[in-house]
């Protein structure tokens, strides 16, 4: 991938779903929407979406909002205010208008559907659907270019995930022009991909419409009594009726996650703390952009005057500014802005989000610690399941998470 | 009897449009805008909506979107003097769009086909 040959779509509208409850991230989505929950130390999830919407040279983008939408907002306007609008580009946030229905958003193409204004002033060529609550790294442009050399009326994107996993994505059957020929959303029984026996071709819930074939099916969803989703009703009704093509996604390392539960994002953190990671941030051809607030360097603390072996050790972790620590050991962990870890305390496996405070002689493993948690002296969190039930939440694989603002005592 | 809610905010093409389509042999009930509209939507169902588009307090297609989020499957004809409410993505939702003529022969055929087909799909 390359920013060198980066050229603007004008014709292309893009609508990012950022209006989900993300139900299965809590107590991380206590206070904020999915998108806007912290990742990768300096992240928020949504910044991938964007970043591959900037790096792939699309300017016309609207963010569909819903639920506790404020942070998100306030993200996307310190963070993102950066397309001129006098050139007619922008990224705007636009929560529920109740224009046609006076419900909240009943599906993905619901949310679509009450936007339906929107593409009206830009009369767009197409219009390219993401979600903000993924984390990969893709050149729509490539999938633009795949879906105007076969003529497309619709185009998904699509990778291979082990069979086992076939149940929790929309599964596509293709012919040999990858032309759709079946779509099943969440099947009980995957079927495997023609490539692989041992894979399924997975939906990215990534689609590419023209404009009228969008309005018109959108407008005809709406007029039935269905689950108004893209992946369980749009797609799979049009594939009889229109060119609907699927476009394998592939980078350098297939990368590409979706953040559904605690234990799906605790994992996706750990993917960028292995000594050769998994998902590149590091890749100066695809920049990955962000809000951040001023802070000082990180620092560490050795005090060579104190007999203790007050020693700081740092092992394969992601250590944002602003951070102190000061004679702890922290390994296999992704620290954001401005935490400050205390003597002898030892942190391991573990996301600690901005501004968290951890005192001396503090033990922490597999946890994740959201913003302005104080944790006091002596304090363990994930070596004694049964006392972390009493005041944490705790995932099926045993992450601790602690909520934010929690004072612990 | 099949129950036409006509949505016009001209007072003498409504009374024009109510006797033409009664001699039909259509119950109309009327609304002279699409607030007023929604109100008679829920009250008694009607089988067919005509609908003007460019009436105040509430237009047309606003009054589409409306009244479809409370009754997906309620028929809707687009009965307007201009053509450009095409462009309206909205107005696609209607199931005939119908440029205003003297001549109603061309609104009795489409309530005709529009009931008949809703008719078949059910």
């Amino acid at each position: 991938m390359s920013l060198q040959n980066l050229q603007t779509h004008d014709k292309i509208f893009t609508i990012i779903l950022a209006g989900g409850q993300g139900e299965r991230l809590y107590p991380l989505t206590k206070d904020r929407a999915k998108p806007a929950v912290p990742f990768g130390g300096i992240y928020r999830i949504i910044d991938f979406t964007l970043s591959n919407c900037l790096n792939s040279g699309l300017r016309k983008i609207v963010v569909l909002t819903q639920y506790k939408s404020f942070s998100l907002d306030k993200h996307l306007r310190l963070g993102w205010n950066i397309f001129n609008n006098e050139l007619n580009e922008y990224i705007e946030q636009i929560p529920p208008q109740q224009r046609i229905s006076d419900q909240w958003y009943q599906g993905t193409a619901d949310a679509v559907y009450q936007n339906i204004y929107t593409l009206e002033k830009e009369q767009p060529e197409m219009v390219l659907i993401l979600s903000g609550d993924h984390v990969y790294k893709m050149d729509y442009s490539n999938m633009i270019l795949f879906h105007k050399e076969n003529e497309a009326d619709i185009t998904v994107a699509c990778m291979e995930v082990p069979i086992n996993e076939g149940k929790r994505f929309g599964v596509i059957k293709t012919n040999e022009e990858n032309r759709i020929t079946g779509f099943h959303e969440k099947p009980s029984e995957p079927s495997p991909s023609p490539n692989n026996p041992e894979a399924v071709l997975a939906s990215m819930g990534i689609y590419l419409f023209n404009t009228r074939t969008l309005v018109k099916a959108i407008i005809d969803d709406a007029k039935q009594n269905t689950n108004h989703d893209f992946g369980k009703n749009i797609i799979p009704g049009m594939i009889q009726l229109k060119r609907v093509y699927a476009y394998p996604f592939g980078d350098e390392n297939n990368y590409w996650r979706d953040i559904g539960t605690l234990d799906a994002y605790w994992e996706a953190n750990m993917d960028l703390v292995q000594a050769s990671p998994e998902f590149n941030i590091y890749d100066k051809d695809w920049p990955i952009r962000t809000y951040k607030k001023q802070y000082p360097p990180a620092k560490t603390v050795f005090d060579k005057n104190l007999p203790d072996g007050r020693t700081d050790m740092i092992l394969n972790s992601t250590i944002s500014e602003g951070c102190i620590i000061s004679g702890a050991k922290v390994e296999g962990c992704v620290l954001s802005p401005d935490v400050i870890i205390d003597s002898r305390s030892e942190i391991y496996d573990s996301i600690i989000m901005e501004s968290v405070r951890i005192g001396k002689n503090v033990k922490i493993r597999k946890a994740i610690i959201d913003k302005y948690v104080t944790i006091p002296d002596n304090f363990n969190i994930g070596y004694d399941p049964e006392e972390d039930t009493k005041h944490f939440t705790i995932t099926d694989s045993g992450i601790v998470v602690v909520r934010k603002g929690m004072h612990l005592i | 009897m099949t129950t036409i809610l006509l949505v016009e905010d001209d007072k003498n093409q409504r009374l024009l449009y109510e006797q033409e389509l009664s001699l039909e042999g259509y119950e109309v009930v009327t609304a002279s805008n699409g607030r007023e509209a929604l109100e008679k939507v829920q009250v008694q169902l009607p089988d067919i909506v005509i609908m003007d588009i460019n009436m105040p307090k509430m237009d047309g297609i606003e009054a589409i979107g409306k009244i479809l989020s409370k009754n997906k499957e309620i028929p809707v004809i687009i009965n307007t003097a201009y053509s450009n409410y095409k462009d309206n993505y909205m107005s696609w939702a209607a199931d005939a769009y119908i440029v205003k003529s003297s001549d109603l022969s061309e609104l009795k055929d489409t309530i005709k086909k529009v009931l008949a087909n809703r008719a078949e799909d059910s």
